[in-house]
């Protein structure tokens, strides 16, 4: 009969943000980092060009161990540029945090992480087929779910359009948008 | 006349041979669903596979983009129409963390059950899938299906479909279940667990399967984490990692179960770890029917317009097949900013080329079949 | 000279034309009622009924069928090698049909009973991997050459055993001719002496007809047909047809060698209408049986099927043939065979299983996940 509150729902999920904070931040030993809280993990955001070497800082780190990684994406912030997220877990240590890398719209470019996690491989290219994003020494730069003769057009970017049915939604409308 | 590929292979100095470059899909009954596989085969030896997916992409990620909240939850039983609910419950979960809503406990005791009733249709689907593509003609199929067959039937009286329920909403459930819900459950467990020793006794200890699956597609739990794998693929090879039991949502700190690994991550191993995980998830629904109160299902001040603040959220569980995520992200409003689905079986396929390269022919299909994908999962 | 045949005196030619000729009309019948019993029986071991619109429950399904394929239109592939296309289908089925000489279906009522009965059946049913591979290469489909190549690595392996099993069992009878053979067993059907002749029998059999657990070179759920994937309609007809025939006609060799065809028991002295029901009954055992296999088990992968014929069956038919030497040369009682017949056979199950069990249970990890937040709470 009771209902819990959300956060408790979720307490498991969550994990002890100041601890892993703390973890996190040793094992980035100076590279430079950002923390932000987000709903269940802690957030870092890494500058472009040491990606790759934070990665492995916080693979091989004993107490970080984020040996597994759980997704990687990109979201398009429009003007402001994209931004790929990594979301790490550690199978050994049960702990999660989330790794941000904000691109400016002038410059998509940036290393892979298929060296570190090669679980990267197939995420990235579909980063980079949907986005635009290009990920440099990948070793297999292939469109993954879109068709291979396509290269210049990336459809989760915000000024793609959906086609125009998917507008026109509401009473009355025919088929192609016309008055019923 | 019989067109072969240039290459030479360097296998053995003597003998020169050629190697066969060998298409199978994208319609194939055996790839269990559009998929294609381009295959370098010396003999009768896999040299090298290519997969090539996205046959069945729809931009399910872009359409939640413009679709509200309760609107997306379609499109999340899309993308992986065998685990509908657990698909589902992912999607809604992100969007009750993002909004704050408190699920009552009815709601929650009843998404767990159905979601371990999928669970177990899904298994059931792999199972049927699975026997034949080791050969034998439809026997295991239809053991499988007969059992899936009660536990939809279940479902169709609880969600009025068979198959994309649209029954979760962000708060809770759409409407009650049946007043029999709690006897037509039991009911379902016994033939269920009837239908999981008869497939066991059929299968489980015949020569031929054995042969056919123990010792093929091995890979090590370094390789399976460094990979991405999740789910029964990836404790068959020994790793413990369990959403349900590392990171428990739902109810599922208030359930006993075991989680089950494997040994040695071959296909038999992954094929077993889904027959006990089938016993487990009947275990835990028990549990549940015991917890089950009467109560509301969806919180009192639940919005007609349900928007919610700034934020973002990954929320991560535990699919039949792997780690199903959401990573939703909102500006504010009644839609996601960016909804990504985190698809298990996308990371399980990407295994599928260590897994068969070395191996026969003839197992690249066991292998296929053993990761468990549905396609649509994968191409989202 | 001249031959009886229901009492009129015929130039032999002419006889034999008339006799293959009701061979081929009771066959060709035959074998549309053995793919309805097929499809019925299967359909029994997956709990489900089978063909029932078409015609009283289902019977005329095989004739559906066939007038269907019939009608449909014969697809040649552009670059496919026209001679081995088109002759492929007839090296596939007339050796089979030839087969059917020397059966003696019941006393008295055969085509030609050849004193070399057993060798002739072996030699001519080899003709019919040739039409398979013919098949496969005429095709201009790779899936077809795997299949075919399969198929005759397959065919090959496992005439040994066949035959080696064929002739222990006439080595005791001390005829190669199948009706002798069949006159041997009045009192004791060769199976008794023979067990694990009979199980190489049936094993090579299987597999000399392609059916589960041989039936990679036609492995549905992997290369979609094998050598037939590009044959339609009329030809492809005769492929099925044929395979049937096949069966038909080891399941009448088997039992007229192993399970005493029309004469045990006491069909001599009960005249002809409970001969043919003993020579029906048992060919409808051995094709039961054929089912039933199918049903039940998955498919053997290729180099694990030639591993089986050339590493154990082989060695083990060898062994019965030593033993039957023996027996004969000493004048030992028979039942030494019957003894050293189940042991052999219980040694090769033994080796059999060997090499591929390996225990089964996973680990087990108990799941209380965080109870301590209850015990804190209370």
């Amino acid at each position: 009969m009771t209902t819990e509150p959300v956060e408790e729902q979720f307490t498991n999920q969550i994990g002890d943000h100041d601890d892993i904070w703390s973890i996190v931040d040793n094992a980035l030993l100076g590279i430079g980092v950002n923390r932000e809280t987000g709903f269940m993990d802690v957030i870092v955001s890494i500058e472009t060009d040491e990606i790759v070497q934070a990665s492995r800082a916080l693979r091989d780190d004993e107490d970080a161990n984020f040996d597994y990684l759980r997704s990687l994406t990109a979201v398009d912030n429009m003007g402001d540029g994209m931004e790929v997220v990594y979301h790490l877990y550690s199978t050994t240590k049960k702990h999660n945090v989330t790794v941000k890398v904000f691109l400016s719209n002038e410059s998509l470019r940036l290393p892979t992480v298929t060296d570190v996690w090669p679980a990267a491989n197939w995420l990235e290219r579909e980063v980079a087929e949907m986005f635009g994003i290009k990920f440099s020494g990948h070793p297999d730069p292939r469109n993954l779910l879109m068709p291979e003769e396509i290269d210049d057009t990336f459809p989760l970017r915000k000024d793609h359009p959906l086609a125009e049915i998917e507008v026109l939604q509401g009473e009355g409308m025919g088929y192609s948008g016309e008055e019923l | 006349m019989v067109e072969v590929l240039s290459q030479t292979s360097d296998q053995s100095a003597e003998f020169e041979t050629q190697d066969l470059l060998l298409n199978v899909g994208p319609q194939h009954p055996s790839t269990h669903g559009v998929f294609r596989m381009v295959m370098t085969v010396d003999g009768e030896v896999v040299r090298d596979v290519i997969p090539y997916i996205g046959y069945l992409h729809r931009g399910a990620e872009k359409l939640c983009e413009t679709m509200d909240f309760r609107q997306g939850i379609g499109f999340m039983d899309r993308t992986e129409y065998l685990a509908a609910f657990n698909a589902e419950l992912s999607y809604v979960m992100a969007v009750e963390a993002l909004a704050d809503l408190e699920v009552p406990e009815r709601a929650q005791w009843i998404r767990m059950i159905l979601c371990e009733l999928n669970r177990l249709s899904s298994h059931f689907m792999f199972l049927g899938a699975f026997g034949v593509d080791t050969g034998v003609f439809g026997t295991p199929f239809i053991y499988a299906w007969r059992e899936r067959e009660a536990l939809i039937d279940l479902f169709e009286e609880v969600s009025g479909d068979r198959m994309m329920y649209a029954y979760f909403r962000p708060g809770g459930i759409a409407w009650d279940v049946p007043v029999n819900f709690v006897d037509r459950v039991r009911e379902v467990l016994i033939s269920a667990t009837q239908g999981i020793d008869d497939f066991d006794s059929l299968l489980s200890e015949n020569e031929i399967f054995l042969a056919r699956t123990q010792g093929i597609g091995s890979i090590s739990a370094e390789r399976a984490i460094a990979l991405g794998m999740s789910g029964p693929s990836l404790r068959a090879s020994g790793v413990d990692m369990d959403i349900r039991r590392d990171e428990p949502y739902l109810k599922y700190d208030q359930v006993e179960w075991d989680v089950i690994t494997g040994e040695h991550g071959d296909v038999f191993d992954r094929y077993y770890c889904r027959v006990m995980e089938m016993r487990e998830s009947i275990k835990i629904i028990n549990q549940c029917l015991e917890h089950l109160a009467p109560g509301p299902i969806l919180p009192e001040k639940m919005p007609r317009m349900l928007r919610t603040p700034p934020g973002e959220v990954y929320l991560r569980t535990e699919a039949p097949r792997g780690e199903y995520g959401v990573y939703m992200v909102s500006r504010g409003g009644n839609r996601p900013y960016r909804c990504k689905v985190r698809s298990s079986c996308l990371s399980n396929l990407q295994a599928l080329h260590e897994l068969t390269v070395g191996e026969y022919m003839a197992d690249a299909i066991v292998i296929l079949g053993s990761i468990d994908i549905v396609l649509s999962e994968v191409d989202r | 000279m001249s031959v009886d045949l229901f009492g009129m005196s015929l130039n032999p030619w002419a006889d034999a034309a008339i006799r293959l000729q009701l061979v081929v009309a009771f066959m060709t019948v035959v074998v549309m009622g053995l793919i309805y019993a097929e499809r019925k029986i299967l359909a029994r071991f997956h709990q489900r009924v089978g063909p029932q619109k078409t015609g009283p429950r289902g019977l005329l399904q095989s004739v559906a069928d066939a007038v269907k394929l019939v009608g449909k239109e014969d697809l040649r592939p552009a670059a496919a090698d026209p001679w081995t296309f088109e002759l492929a289908p007839y090296f596939v089925f007339i050796p089979i049909f030839l087969g059917f000489v020397i059966v003696p279906w019941v006393q008295g009522w055969n085509v030609r009973l050849l004193e070399l009965g057993i060798l002739y059946f072996v030699a001519i049913s080899s003709i019919s991997i040739v039409g398979w591979v013919m098949a496969g290469w005429g095709s201009d489909n790779r899936y077809a050459i795997i299949g075919a190549l399969r198929a005759a690595a397959q065919g090959i392996s496992y005439e040994l055993p066949l035959v080696l099993a064929l002739l222990s069992a006439s080595m005791l009878a001390g005829s190669l001719q199948l009706d002798k053979i069949v006159e041997f067993q009045s009192v004791v059907p060769l199976i008794v002496w023979q067990p694990l002749g009979f199980f190489i029998f049936f094993v090579a059999a299987l597999a000399e007809l392609n059916r589960t657990p041989f039936d990679i070179p036609v492995g549905e759920s992997e290369i979609v047909g094998g050598p037939f994937v590009e044959y339609s309609g009329i030809r492809w007809s005769m492929f099925f047809l044929a395979e049937y025939a096949g069966m038909l006609i080891m399941a009448f060799v088997g039992s007229s060698v192993f399970l005493g065809g029309y004469s045990w028991p006491f069909g001599e002295d009960f005249g002809l209408p409970f001969q043919m029901l003993l020579a029906a009954g048992k060919g409808g055992l051995f094709i039961f049986l054929i089912f039933w296999v199918r049903a039940s088990v998955p498919r053997l992968r290729i180099d694990q099927l030639m591993g089986y014929s050339w590493k154990i069956l082989l060695p083990f038919s060898f062994l019965q043939i030593l033993i039957n030497g023996f027996v004969l040369v000493y004048g030992l009682p028979h039942i030494i065979l019957l003894i050293t017949g189940v042991l052999s056979l219980g040694l090769l199950f033994w080796v059999t299983e060997g090499i591929v069990k390996r225990p089964l249970q996973p680990r087990r990890r108990r799941a209380r996940a965080i109870a301590v937040q209850e015990a804190e709470v209370s």
